[in-house]
């Protein structure tokens, strides 16, 4: 007996399906089903998950479509039978959702006669079986000849074999034979429960309410196909025809084969003649003294490898792209597998020498000839201007050829226990304290002591319920979202290889797989992703008139001691606390200590627990000793070539992948299999398999267990942080030239970082004052002086300052002005320009709003107008209608403004300013808040931030300030780490969990806080490890006192001073 | 303990109580925050309606201590207390009176005694409890409160806060076109207000006349026909009121006051909101039979409650009247005879489980949308409780053909399903759920022709220990 189940729908069918794909085909192995066919609605989302599940397993997997209508035709399930006719359905499906909102498809009957050629089409009846019906039905039967079927299940109604009747008599009239399904929607009954809150999530509508929206029964699951015989015994024909259409079906996925697009090869010549002209053109400009004989013999290596693997087409449309960003004066840096190679630093695609001494890197190891995928380059561009770089690749290739991948949004745990919730019709409370309860990952479900911190019971029903369905529902597709930048590009027409679809952007299209379907399927993929930093670097260059990344001396002594003192606030990687606890300790010298220094404070080493043993290496307290195996199985030093400059620990992922081949003895499908699986750890079950064969493979061959287990620990937390080597270069590159910028000139590393905002880890606050540390002097925004941007200004002529250094002091810009707009600024600074000089002038001629002028004022940038921020909000006050009115009757302007007497204002104390500087501009340059509560301080016996350095180990201290950055790593164990700052600078405390537990409320909530506890020194790493804490951030609100007697109480007694940053 | 209500899609705290405060909660802050930070937090929506009402109330109450009282929500009251204060021997005696009283009765209140309605809500809201400020008094004594006694929007007297501008002396000492210009014309008109410069309106309540009819006769009645045409008289008296206001009313009673001071009641209730005083005092014939007159009746009163507006529809002449207007009268006759309980309409509710998927609803009620789905046959008579039957059934998803109920036996003739419906999974803990929980429903005849609906509790296992159960008859 043999079936094929051809209704299936996957959790891709958003909120109907309610198992991965993988599940249903690993279920229909299992259950020995001939094949089955994936047909979500109106999407082919899922198909490529089950199909590559399929694969891998041996089980058949048909790939199509449930085709619902908008104007009231039948759906059909539609299977294409050819290459050409998957084109078809995938333009059917683009054109349905091309006239859609983003996520929804709009098709008519029309559409699919017009893309019909080459397809099967099962039509799915309706709940009544009406006139209307039949008619459709005979249509189709027409139109579809001797490839339509009519579909038939069994879902235990009452009137099942009534139904069946019906269909039989009426399949036999329209000669459409019948054909037996389950309509299967999850691959075991098991999961009912699930596909009911589904439902209710997808209607928005409680359980208790969904009523018939629900199935009455469990039915909907994959069966044997005995059962389903047994099913339709009266009809063995509708089971026979399953087969028939199994026979039909001459399409596989595995069909689509890539074409590179052609277009940057220029008449009359190959690709690959194309790209070796370029590359050795790139040659003479990378080394304009001559490239050495190691530089050329990689080069011809490269090229020869490239002509193998026939890629140049990929070389060549990467650096079309990357030719075109740096002509319109774009900076860009490429990584990724690829991307360390002679041919792309010749190319312009990166600007790492791999040929340097000590860099030390290997194509060869980066694209293989045994691993037949396309190589893989990202290419980074500055932040604010990528847009300009997508909207050339969409001039250059079209929309019909260029399109962005998805991205799944899958359910994580807020998002899960907040739609679980609302299912099960918890209130609105209860959900949110349960989804607030979840800081960062959740494996297993919610832990109960979290659940009975948050004053719930973990054992109600109605709680358990929750969380143990939401913890089902982790790792399902929520929806479809815009890739961040990974195009894919093709030859042929893209939306005839996949449904292209609109974005919620205006103008946007993205396609319907991600980056593991297009991986999968072995598709073209370039990812133009935005990074901060280069915009910073970019802007820094320009400052300091340097032309390219690769101009900027290397290797420079100074810029290295100042990293390994943890210096670097706002250096690119390195400014995060574990990076600058790392530092001292790596005390980097070179670039490849900035290689690992960026690759090793991530969850994969970390939860590997290889840092300490590299970092005890490294400091020549252990002896550097490489793991072997037992001597019948091979040399004893196979992990000398893989583990050698990490003397003997693995801590990048290509040497995670390098051990399981070397050591484990994987099969290249396997290592492939488990590279796969470690983007998708967090969903799937798979850990398990790869581990007993990971760490059982290095055993039999003579490894130490525990070594074993450690290292595939740690390819359990590169699962979801995975970082490569080949991305760490062109990382570490950017530490360093971001770090050289900041040791030679802070004042243009403060500019640029400002002007760049958002991003980086601190706050322009943090950002501003380590400048100031570094001698630069910082003034404040101004309407007389600043422009929008921060900028350098002349530093004062013959001044002592001026003798001691060439760095020149920092114009704070407008842009630090909360809430002010743009396009106002930079008219201020236009009228400013043609000669505006009072308020009154200025606000006339660039016709600023009254919202903007307030703004100008209370940021207290009047000053140069002889106005401080109230005088100056009590002149802009009064003098807003008439500005206003000036605009439509100019003429009015030459009489000035209204003469009013003099209004004495009282003065605001310094403590208000410097509150108000902080609410307006999130920095003041007047003083730090800190200062004014010092005396407090001190009598809570408080020390500053500077005074840590001078005192003892294990002594007993207190530190208060500000919070300016709460972490907790899902790596450290429960651990928090808190971030203080007061007026002399900043201190780390670490929290331990139980101290944390005691305490979450100060921790997770208080702006300003002492922290209680003892020093603990490392080298220079200086943390207070809390034991208690002080919150003192209904204290702020003192700040703005002015000595009324009756202060109205407020209605937040936290005043939002600062925004600490919290990561979880 | 805490109320919360949503506010643009966040749910806030909107009134906390001592000890909620005494955590650092606030009313504002948002209720996850408050309950992360207090976990013991009770909390329960916050009811504008009933505060608003609960306010009302409470002004009607002050009416003792003035006719003139004016609501001032969300939780204040204005008393206009001119020319009444010497009843209490002073304004500060009247005062300590209310607030007494208040407070006995668990209210806590605040209270500022001024010359205008301004200044005393800034006493009030702002300053010592229980000030009063002498006549002409108000500028002094407003003169160091903040800024936002003046009953300005947060925003602006955020606004002037900014400038340094603390307290109302501040405010109060500035060139008026000046504040004007800056502020615009509230802030002026709201410190004249206080200051008693610009005149304020206050809107007064008084109490709204219940709907009551009421007959005296000279000579005290007793005749049963007599009270049948008091009983006409007087719902014509009542519903001529209540079509002149455009209101029905669901229920009316009736009371005889006797000379001996008692006062027996009828009471009537209707389906339909109605004012047609021949139908009413129809409805009350029956009962008025069972009135014991005594020595006399010399009063009857008729009221009307659950009053609601009732719009006069003109009927057309051709037209057949409504199939609900049509029972109404149908209706309220049976329900008034039989009792409340026995009238009843079965309604479709949107359930997979029989039992849960039928609800009794009031027989005249508007149906809620739900229908009978054809395709899913459920017996004319379902069962409360489904019961036991000894069933006998070959095959997995055969019907049986043969049952025992209550000792008799039926051979199945024919028969049609089974139609698989799942416990509803969510009304027990999750480790109970299991697929299996099934009930597999057959719709059966058998050779007498009676159609039964039995069901096998959980699917076949072919054991032959199935439990059956008989679960409801059809016709």
């Amino acid at each position: 007996m043999t079936y094929a189940e051809l209704q299936v729908t996957t959790n891709y069918g958003f909120l109907r399906g309610a198992s991965h794909p993988g599940e249903l085909a690993t279920g229909a192995k299992a259950l020995g089903l001939a094949a089955i066919g994936i047909a979500d609605r109106n999407t082919l989302a899922g198909v490529v998950r089950a199909w590559s599940k399929g694969r891998e397993i041996g089980q058949t997997v048909f790939t199509g479509a449930q085709l619902d209508f908008a104007d009231g035709a039948p759906s059909v399930l539609c299977y294409p039978t050819d290459r050409e006719a998957w084109g078809r359905l995938t333009r059917l499906l683009t054109v349905g959702q091309r006239r859609a909102l983003k996520g929804e498809c709009h098709l008519t009957a029309g559409d699919l006669t017009a893309h019909g050629e080459g397809q099967l089409i099962l039509v799915v009846p309706p709940t009544r079986l009406d006139k209307t019906f039949e008619t459709a039905l005979m249509r189709l039967a027409g139109e579809f000849e001797g490839r339509a079927w009519l579909v038939a299940s069994r879902p235990y109604g009452a009137r099942d074999l009534e139904r069946l009747h019906e269909l039989d008599v009426l399949a036999r009239r329209a000669g459409t034979p019948m054909i037996a399904t389950n309509d299967v929607l999850y691959h075991g009954p098991e999961r009912r429960p699930l596909q009911d809150l589904l439902t209710c999530i997808r209607e928005k509508c409680p359980i208790t309410e969904a009523g018939l929206r629900l199935e009455a029964n469990a039915e909907r699951h994959l069966k044997s196909p005995a059962e389903m015989a047994r099913l339709f015994a009266a009809w063995p024909d509708a089971i026979t025809q399953t087969e028939q259409v199994a026979r039909r079906i001459g399409f596989d996925l595995g069909q689509l084969k890539y074409e590179y697009p052609d277009e940057p090869v220029p008449p009359g010549k190959t690709a690959m003649q194309h790209l070796t002209d370029l590359a050795w053109a790139g040659a003479k400009w990378r080394y304009p003294e001559g490239a050495t004989e190691k530089v050329e013999a990689t080069l011809r290596h490269e090229l020869g490898l490239i002509e193998e693997l026939n890629y140049p087409n990929y070389f060549l449309t990467v650096h079309d792209i990357v030719a075109w960003a740096r002509g319109q004066g774009i900076l860009c840096q490429g990584r990724g597998s690829a991307a360390n190679s002679v041919v792309c630093f010749c190319l312009g695609v990166t600007s790492v020498d791999p040929t340097k001494p000590h860099h030390d890197l290997l194509f060869a190891r980066f694209i293989s000839r045994e691993r037949d995928e396309p190589p893989d380059i990202d290419v980074d561009f500055e932040h604010d201007r990528r847009e300009l770089v997508m909207q050339y690749v969409y001039e250059r290739y079209g929309r019909e050829r260029a399109a962005i991948c998805a991205t799944v949004i899958h359910y994580r745990p807020r998002s899960a226990i907040r739609d679980v919730g609302k299912a099960l019709g918890l209130t609105e409370d209860v959900t949110a304290v349960l989804a607030n309860t979840v800081w960062g990952n959740w494996g297993d479900g919610l832990p109960d002591d979290h659940v009975r911190q948050a004053g719930l019971d973990p054992d109600s029903p109605a709680i358990r319920r929750a969380t143990t369905l939401a913890t089902e529902l982790l790792g399902f597709p929520r929806h479809l979202s815009q890739h961040v930048g990974g195009f894919v590009l093709t030859r042929r027409r893209l939306d005839e290889t996949v449904p292209i679809g609109n974005a919620a952007m205006k103008d946007r299209t993205f396609l319907e797989w991600d980056k593991d379907d297009i991986d999968a399927l072995g598709l073209m993929k370039v990812d133009i992703l935005a990074l901060g930093m280069l915009t910073a670097i970019k802007k820094s260059m320009d400052l300091l008139g340097i032309a390219d990344m690769a101009d900027i001396p290397e290797d420079d002594a100074g810029v290295y001691t100042m990293l390994s003192s943890a210096d670097s606030v706002g250096v690119f990687q390195v400014e995060s606390r574990a990076q600058m606890s790392m530092l001292p300790r790596m005390k980097p010298r070179r670039f490849y200590d900035l290689v690992i220094e960026v690759a090793i404070v991530r969850p994969g080493p970390i939860q590997g627990d290889m840092v300490h043993p590299y970092l005890r290496r490294r400091e020549g307290l252990e002896p550097v000793h490489f793991p072997s195996p037992a001597p019948e199985h091979g040399p004893a030093d196979e992990l000398e070539a893989v583990l050698g400059k990490t003397l003997g620990v693995p801590l990048f992922q290509e040497q995670a992948m390098r051990l399981a081949i070397e050591a484990a003895k994987f099969t290249p499908e396997e290592a492939n299999g488990l590279r796969r699986a470690m983007a998708t750890f967090r969903h799937y079950g798979d850990v398990g398999v790869y581990g007993e064969k990971f760490v059982g493979g290095m055993v039999a061959r003579g490894y130490d267990p525990a070594f074993a287990q450690r290292c595939f620990r740690q390819i359990e937390g590169f699962g979801s942080y995975g970082f490569p080597e080949s991305h760490a270069v062109s990382f570490a590159k950017l530490v360093y030239v971001s770090a050289w910028i900041k040791h030679h000139r802070p004042d243009v590393f403060c500019v640029a970082l400002l002007n760049s905002q958002p991003m980086g880890f601190y706050q322009p606050a943090q950002l501003v004052r380590d400048a100031r540390e570094h001698g630069v002097e910082v003034r404040a925004p101004d309407v007389m002086l600043s422009e929008w941007d921060c900028a350098l200004e002349a530093a004062p002529v013959g001044s002592l300052e001026a003798a001691a250094s060439d760095l020149r002091p920092v114009r704070l810009g407008l842009r630090q002005i909360r809430g002010l707009k743009r396009i106002e600024a930079e008219r201020l600074v236009a009228a400013r320009d043609m000669g505006a000089r009072t308020l009154h002038d200025l606000a006339a001629r660039a016709a600023l709003s009254r919202q903007s002028l307030e703004l100008l004022a209370e940021a207290d940038a009047l000053r140069s107008l002889n106005m401080d921020r109230r005088a100056g909000l009590w002149a802009v006050k009064g003098m807003a209608p008439e500005a206003r009115a000036e605009i439509e009757a100019p003429l009015l302007s030459l009489m000035g403004p209204p003469v009013e007497g003099a209004i004495r204002l009282p003065a605001m104390p310094l403590p208000a300013h410097v509150a108000e500087d902080y609410r307006t501009t999130s920095l003041s340059l007047k003083a730090h808040p800190c200062a004014f509560f010092r005396t407090l301080l001190t009598d809570m016996g408080a020390v500053t931030a500077a005074r840590l350095r001078d005192l003892k180990d294990g002594r007993r201290v207190a530190i208060g300030g500000l919070v300016l950055i709460r972490q907790r790593p899902g790596t450290a164990k429960g651990v928090v780490f808190v971030t203080l700052e007061d007026e002399t600078g900043s201190a780390n405390a670490v929290v331990w969990r139980d101290v944390f537990l005691a305490n979450r409320r100060s921790v997770m909530a208080s702006r300003f806080l002492v922290v209680h506890g003892r020093l603990q020194r490392a080298g220079e790493v200086i943390h207070v490890v809390a034991e208690r804490f002080t919150d003192l951030s209904g204290r702020l609100f003192e700040l703005k006192r002015e000595g009324a007697a009756f202060a109205p109480p407020p209605r937040s007694p936290v005043p939002s001073l600062t925004r600490s940053r919290d990561f979880h | 303990m805490a109320l919360v209500a949503a506010e643009r899609g966040v749910r806030r705290l909107t009134a906390v109580d001592d000890l909620a405060a005494g955590l650092g909660l606030y009313p504002g802050q948002k209720a996850a925050d408050a309950g992360a930070l207090a976990p013991g937090l009770i909390t329960d929506e916050a009811a504008e309606d009933a505060d608003r009402s609960a306010l009302i109330q409470l002004g009607d109450w002050c009416a003792r201590f003035s006719p003139a009282v004016a609501e001032d929500p969300p939780d204040g009251l204005f008393l206009d207390i001119t020319g009444v204060a010497h009843l209490w021997g002073g304004e500060a005696a009247l005062v300590e009176d209310l607030l007494d009283r208040l407070g006995k009765n668990g209210l806590r209140a605040r209270a500022g005694v001024a010359g205008t309605p301004g200044a005393s809500w800034a006493l009030a809201h702002f300053g010592y409890d229980r000030t009063l400020v002498p006549t002409e008094g108000e500028a002094a004594a407003l003169a160091p409160l903040p800024v936002a006694s003046l009953r300005l929007t947060p925003a602006i007297a955020e606004q002037i806060a900014r400038l340094g501008l603390v307290s109302v002396g501040q405010l109060g000492a500035l060139p008026r076109a000046a504040i004007t210009r800056r502020f615009g014309e509230e802030v002026v008109r709201r410190l004249d207000q206080a200051l008693g410069l610009a005149c304020e309106a206050l809107t007064f309540r008084r109490p709204p006349s219940p709907w009551l009819a009421r007959l005296t006769f000279a000579e005290p009645i007793s005749a049963p026909e007599d009270l049948a045409r008091v009983t006409a008289d007087i719902a014509v008296a009542l519903c001529a009121r209540l079509e002149s206001e455009g209101q029905g009313a669901r229920r009316f009673e009736l009371a005889f006051h006797r000379l001996d001071g008692q006062a027996p009641r009828r009471a009537i209730g209707l389906s339909l909101p109605a004012r047609e005083a021949g139908r009413i005092a129809r409805l009350f014939l029956p009962r008025l039979e069972t009135v014991d007159p005594g020595f006399g009746i010399e009063v009857v009163t008729l009221t009307a409650h659950e009053v609601e507006p009732c719009l006069a529809q003109q009927q057309r002449l051709d037209e057949p009247l409504a199939s609900e207007a049509a029972l109404a009268p149908l209706v309220d006759h049976l329900s008034n005879r039989l009792g409340a309980g026995c009238v009843w309409r079965a309604e479709a509710l949107p359930s997979h489980v029989p039992e849960r998927a039928v609800a009794r609803r009031p027989p005249l009620s508007k149906p809620a949308g739900g229908a009978w789905d054809p395709r899913k046959p459920r017996p004319l008579r379902l069962f409360r409780r489904p019961e036991p039957i000894d069933a006998v059934a070959p095959a997995p998803d055969d019907p049986p053909v043969f049952f025992r109920w209550r000792g008799g036996p039926h051979r199945i003739r024919r028969a049609e399903g089974p139609e698989r419906i799942a416990e509803e999974w969510w009304r027990r803990p999750l480790e109970d759920a299991d697929p299996a929980k099934v009930r597999d429903y057959y719709r059966v005849e058998d050779e007498a022709g009676a159609r039964f609906w039995v069901f096998r509790a959980g699917p076949y296992t072919g054991a032959g220990h199935a439990r059956w159960w008989l679960h409801g008859l059809f016709g």
